[in-house]
């Protein structure tokens, strides 16, 4: 292995050399290694300035008169306030002789399942997004502590999204509104539900009554459309919307194709190569859990599958970071993009497909002659790698995907029409792609906002339920100038959002964790949904409410409330299924299991000629700034933003935390001189937003990108209330014609310095790991397969330190696939609601004071305009010889004999000499007592229901790490222990683990040969973080961790050469020359 | 703020050392906010209840009123409709059962005065000392012969770990604390 330094040239005769290069650790004979003469200079980075410095934040005098910092002065107040009472806090409790006198307070009816303090667990489904997800929801005494995801459930199987995971926070929002509102002229009186109903049922008498709601897949839009019927409107005025606009455009596409409204489910261990055109798959998509959990089975090694995913995008997302190939476009040419494929797969001979769709797909050509045969430079790939890519996916059973919410322009459904006929071409319904069997129902009816947008003047009356359209919407789009003309309006939803400015009612409703429902996400396929806890406030279910309404107006439904209907409806779901015997014990028996379902199939339609729906595709002009506003993986469209939870989590590529960041590519930063953290100016001939930029490697030159989920109005939360910019200000209005999807992707934009600095908090340089070529190890496709044939054992280091693990069953253990890991922060999520971890602001943030667990370390390598990118989740490593163990002062650090370096809360004394021992970086100290989350200036109260009483909460002053919630380890093992025998490989499963939905994370016991984990840590691809090369007889720092690292496999062209030379010396030209600038600005 | 710091570190130093003059262990073993030794310790609970009368001279085995020892962390207090499942019949005409019954009634539970209290970071789980055959007694005292319940070991951690040392159970920190 070569390793940057200079010396070794002229040291030559103290290497030895192998084949792979000299060997600058100690010849093989020595038991222990030299100690490195120098920092080893590793190919990764982190940042961008590491490989152009000019784009570091100055930090001259003046500067530092920035408004991060202004905002910190201004909080010395509150910070005063903090410690005093602290102080208080610690002498009341040191004053007194006993703690006060607990009550134990014991049911007066016990429930028969229930036993105090074993928690109950109900199955239910999602209501976060509309991909229906099953959940198991742990109660304790009655209340939900965490949420999981339902391991037999098939969409989620087991994994939950960052936006599931934080439905608890969602649940015991304190900002949740206790009471209905109603609003005349300035005032705004709380009324009674009575008087809701009441008013209401007056208010809907004979009128034309409306209902816009958010996407289902369930039963409920059909009981909205009833009840529209039963109150004596029309069912047609049920609006449909989701921000997530690709639901109506794949739908929309597959209608005009097939005369069928369905999205094609998808079963990726089919296909051999994935190609994405400006796809979202993995981010948002839309079932985000279901496509990670099927991308991560493609790209299993150990069964023999790894597929290739080759994607073209602009901006750079959680899929292209997992991309083997990827090509960076021109913005809004992803039509073209697939267009100038479409055409490379028609000018060979054995393209599949029937003879028809060979018709269309030559007519479309012909239509789009013009940009097919220039598009090559405008687009910015060469010809001949549609063409080598044609081959491969003749070749290989491939699939295409294309869009997602940043690439969603005026021509989005004609791109998914154009994939619908690319995938014909390859063959890919059928295998990959499935319409005729358990097909995925569209939440939406596709063309709702268009047909709103037209009847919304006519309407007398409108519910707007569960969702925030005067958000997502925008502005332009012209929503709350067409509700403003309604003359009652009626907000229902779970929390206060920007759309009850424009109510008259303000109805708050249940949330989906204290509500009833089902969902279909498949065809034939029923989730149901049941409450976890009675409601936490004073709310409703929003259709018990349109119930009660009903029966104000003396237009009853048939049904007590929306149980009953459910269960009535559920009744044709048990003869789909063919359950025999009693109803009521089938209905027990979903609610119990979560879901139940029969494939359902249907005949192969042939497709219709489409050609009219994609002409005159239009070549993107280069050289003007283009605004991509995608969806935020942790926030969505903004629903998730005020949940502390995500948005600490940190966006995967940028490590940012509750802000908005401008997202450009370095290159076009430097030449505008743009420095990181400089405050901009972005500017459209329908607005202006303020945020501050992030030069973030892979990004097209043209690109602007600015995420959407943040910048909410004053009003509506503490947390997110003017945090951060909405994008969607800067559109003007333009709408996708076939779905009347407004257009989120391809504004102009000026950008321009305002002269001040915003200090953006990103977290990835707090816990510097880079520079270090042992953190993150890389193997092509072969290597891997010939290293997975090789057993090792880690464990077998040269040592002075008696051999360890001997006497005891089991010795905990945690593999990490970084193959897998897609960085999508779920296992943050998880890790803090399960242990209890506080959430601190962005100003602790900027303080280097996150408290996170398990963070996510992301790490660019090679070309700053299209790197590879590696995301490596760091937990503690649960080293057997931790180097934070030895220096603690206080034995509050010590070695469990099984594995676990366990952490004493009440013993530290916050020396903090563990977390600089740490080489990991993985351990917290508590600055503060965290009763507060923080934003800034606005404290928002830490709910206590919400906290999982099985964990400590954490005072000031004490470290804390992650102990492989070793509440479930012991949980687990009392239960062994009650039935005589061992805890079994899979009975404890960690918070991150059991989240993860790509499987990249395994926990078990290693002294079992036959656990996964252990079979993991035997597989040769497997290292030890800081572990050096034990190939080499170079052991790193020895620290034994307990958790091993599988390495980052892909099929990347010259992927793990990079590790073994000069990083970029592989590669095309582009890369060579921006590798030879970089290697300027090192400056070594 | 010096001066609130001094009057603070004073008052600490105060407390640990009348904490730890009572008793036979180091002062570096008080925190603040632990409890000092509880032998003794017996609070007046809403009703008379005996555990003399039940658990001694009428014989019911401590399980079947806490049932969730075996079972779970914590022992349970009885919820009220295993009181009434005899109560409904036996002795209705004392005043302690007519109160309950009326509480019972109302749909009112009872507050009962926690006797043994551990601090929020020792966990303690009744579940694999039942399975293990530790007798309650050992931690509760001959809970069968005391009309008013109190408490009799320190809940300490040494003593725990007296007996963890004995029985060859686990000492590592993590066993207790996390």
């Amino acid at each position: 292995m070569t390793i940057n330094n200079p010396e070794s040239g002229k040291q030559g005769a103290a290497f030895e050399m192998d084949e792979r290069g000299p060997v600058v650790f100690g010849p093989v004979h020595e038991p222990f290694e030299r100690p490195a003469e120098k920092m080893v200079e590793g190919p990764l980075y982190m940042e961008t300035e590491e490989v152009i410095p000019e784009l570091a934040p100055l930090a001259s005098a003046e500067e530092q008169k920035d408004e991060a910092r202004k905002a910190l002065s201004m909080n010395l107040d509150r910070r005063d306030f903090l410690k005093l009472f602290s102080a208080t806090a610690v002498a009341s409790s040191a004053a007194c002789v006993r703690r006060p006198a607990e009550k134990a307070i014991p049911y007066v009816n016990q429930p028969v399942d229930f036993v105090p303090s074993v928690a109950n667990n109900y199955a239910t489904t999602c209501g976060e997004c509309a991909a229906g997800c099953g959940l198991v929801v742990k109660t304790k005494e009655g209340r939900p502590v965490k949420v999981e995801g339902n391991p037999e459930h098939p969409i989620s199987q087991g994994g939950t999204c960052t936006l599931g995971q934080a439905a608890l926070q969602g649940l015991y929002h304190p900002e949740r509104r206790k009471s209905p509102l109603l609003k005349r002229g300035n005032r705004s009186d709380l009324i009674s539900w009575d008087d809701t109903y009441e008013m209401l049922a007056k208010d809907f008498a004979g009128k034309k009554v409306g209902i816009l709601t958010n996407g289902s897949t369930g039963h409920r839009h059909q009981f909205y459309r009833e009840w529209l019927k039963a109150i004596g409107s029309s069912d047609s005025r049920l609006y449909t919307y989701e921000s997530n606009a690709l639901y109506a455009a794949i739908a929309q596409a597959h209608s005009l194709a097939f005369g069928f409204e369905a999205l094609p489910r998808v079963d990726l261990r089919q296909a051999k190569t994935i190609v994405g055109i400006g796809s979202d798959f993995l981010d948002v998509g839309v079932s985000p859990v279901f496509f990670a959990k099927n991308f991560s089975e493609a790209r299993n090694l150990k069964s023999g599958s790894m597929v290739r995913l080759v994607q073209f995008e602009t901006a750079m997302t959680i899929t292209g970071g997992r991309a083997d190939e990827r090509h960076v476009i021109a913005p809004n040419a992803e039509l073209v993009t697939l267009l100038l494929l479409m055409k490379a797969l028609t000018e060979r001979a054995d393209v599949k497909g029937s003879a028809n769709t060979k018709a269309i797909a030559k007519k479309i050509l012909a239509a789009n002659d013009a940009v097919t045969l220039g598009g090559y430079e405008a687009v910015g790939v060469d010809k001949a790698v549609f063409e080598a890519l044609a081959t491969e996916m003749i070749k290989n059973q491939s699939v295409v995907f294309a869009g997602g919410s940043h690439s969603f322009d005026d021509q989005a459904t004609a791109l998914q029409m154009a994939a619908i006929v690319v995938n014909e071409l390859i063959g890919a319904y059928g295998s990959a792609l499935m319409l005729d069997r358990g097909w995925m129902i569209s939440p939406v009816k596709p063309g709702d906002l268009k047909r709103f947008a037209q009847e919304a003047s006519g309407l007398d009356a409108l519910l707007i339920i569960d969702s925030n359209p005067a958000f997502t919407l925008p502005a332009s789009f012209g929503f709350s100038e067409a509700v403003a003309k309604i003359p009652v309006v009626v907000s229902m939803q779970t929390q206060p959002v920007e759309t009850d400015d424009l109510a008259k009612y303000v109805l708050p409703v249940n949330h989906s964790l204290e509500s009833w429902g089902d969902e279909q996400p498949a065809a034939g396929f029923w989730s149901a949904r049941q409450p976890a806890v009675l409601a936490t406030t004073d709310s409703r279910q929003a259709e018990d409410v349109l119930l009660w309404i009903a029966a104000h107006m003396k237009r009853s439904m048939p049904y007590s409330d929306y149980r009953a209907y459910i269960r009535e409806r559920w009744k044709a779901v048990a003869a789909l299924v063919d359950a025999k015997g009693e109803f009521d014990n089938f209905f027990n028996a979903v609610l119990r299991r979560g879901f139940v379902g029969k494939l359902t199939t249907r005949g192969n339609d042939s497709m219709r000629d489409v050609t009219g729906s994609v002409k005159a595709a239009k070549l993107p002009s280069a050289g003007t700034l283009r605004l991509l506003a995608p969806l935020d993986v942790r926030l969505n469209d903004g629903r998730g933003a005020n949940k502390p939870v995500l948005q600490e989590v940190g966006d995967a590529m940028t490590t940012i935390t509750w802000d908005s960041w401008v997202a450009m590519n370095p290159q076009t930063a430097k030449k505008m001189g743009l420095r990181r953290n400089d405050m901009l100016k972005v500017e459209s001939a329908t607005g202006t937003v303020q945020a501050a930029l992030y030069p973030l490697p892979g990004v097209h030159p043209d690109a602007v990108i600015i995420h959407r989920g943040n910048g909410h109005a004053k009003h509506v939360s503490k947390i997110s209330g003017e945090n951060g910019v909405n994008p969607l200000a800067l559109f003007a209005k333009a709408t996708d014609s076939a779905t009347g999807m407004p257009v989120t992707s391809g504004a102009t934009v000026k950008v321009a310095s305002t002269g001040k600095i915003f200090q953006l908090a990103a977290m990835q340089k707090h816990n510097d790991l880079a520079n270090r070529r042992d953190i993150v190890k890389k193997l092509s496709v072969s290597e891997a397969a010939q290293k997975m044939m090789k057993r090792q054992n880690l464990d077998e280091v040269p040592d002075l330190y008696p051999a360890m693990y001997n006497t005891v069953d089991y010795r905990w253990g945690l593999s990490v696939d970084l193959t897998k890991c897609t960085g999508c922060g779920a296992c943050q999520v998880a890790c803090a609601q399960e242990n209890n971890i506080p959430q601190v602001g962005r100003e602790q943030i900027n303080l280097g004071r996150e408290m996170h667990w398990v963070r996510l370390d992301r790490y660019f390598e090679g070309d700053t305009n299209n790197p590879q990118v590696s995301i490596q989740p760091m937990m503690c490593q649960q080293c057997s010889h931790a180097p934070c163990e030895a220096v603690c002062p206080v034995f509050a650090t010590v070695h469990d004999p099984e594995g676990i370096n366990s952490m004493t809360y009440n013993r530290c004394i916050g020396t903090r000499y563990c977390a600089n021992a740490c080489p990991y970086k993985v351990r917290r100290f508590n600055w503060w007592t965290h009763r507060w989350n923080m934003i800034g200036d606005r404290l928002q109260d830490r709910n206590l229901r919400a906290l999982n009483p099985d964990v400590t909460v954490r005072t000031r002053g004490v470290m804390e790490k992650c102990n492989f919630c070793f509440q479930r380890i012991r949980d687990a093992k009392h239960v062994a222990k009650v039935q005589d025998r061992k805890v079994m490989d899979g009975e404890v499963r960690t918070a991150c683990e059991q989240v993860c939905p790509s499987d990249a994370i395994v926990f078990g016991n290693l002294k079992d040969p036959n656990s996964r984990v252990a079979q993991l840590r035997a597989d040769g691809r497997s290292y030890l973080a800081l572990g050096g090369d034990p190939e080499m007889k170079e052991y790193g720092l020895k620290t034994l961790p307990n958790v091993s690292y599988v390495s980052h496999v892909s099929h990347r062209e010259g992927f793990s050469d990079s590790l073994h030379s000069e990083h970029g010396a592989h590669g095309t030209d582009a890369q060579q020359d921006s590798h030879g600038k970089s290697e300027e600005h090192k400056g070594h | 703020m010096i001066r609130k710091l001094v009057t603070l570190f004073v008052l600490l130093v105060a407390v640990g050392l009348t904490a730890g003059s009572n008793e036979a262990r180091a002062w570096w073993m008080w925190t603040p906010g632990d409890t000092v030794d509880d032998v003794g310790y017996k609070p007046t609970q809403p009703i008379p209840f005996s555990h003399s009368l039940h658990a001694g001279k009428r014989e019911i085995p401590c399980e079947y009123c806490h049932s969730a020892a075996r079972r779970a962390a914590s022992a349970g207090i009885p919820p009220m409709n295993t009181c009434m499942g005899c109560h409904k019949v036996v002795a209705t005409d004392k005043e302690p059962i007519k109160w309950l019954t009326e509480k019972y009634n109302k749909n009112e539970p009872v507050e009962w005065v926690k006797v043994h209290d551990l601090p929020e970071y020792a966990r303690f789980s009744h579940k694999p000392h039942v399975k293990a055959g530790v007798e309650c007694q050992s931690c509760h005292g001959n809970v069968q012969n005391m009309a008013v319940v109190e408490q009799v070991a320190p809940l300490q951690m040494g003593w725990c770990i007296g007996c963890h040392k004995e029985k060859g159970a686990s000492i590592d920190c993590i066993t207790c604390h996390y």
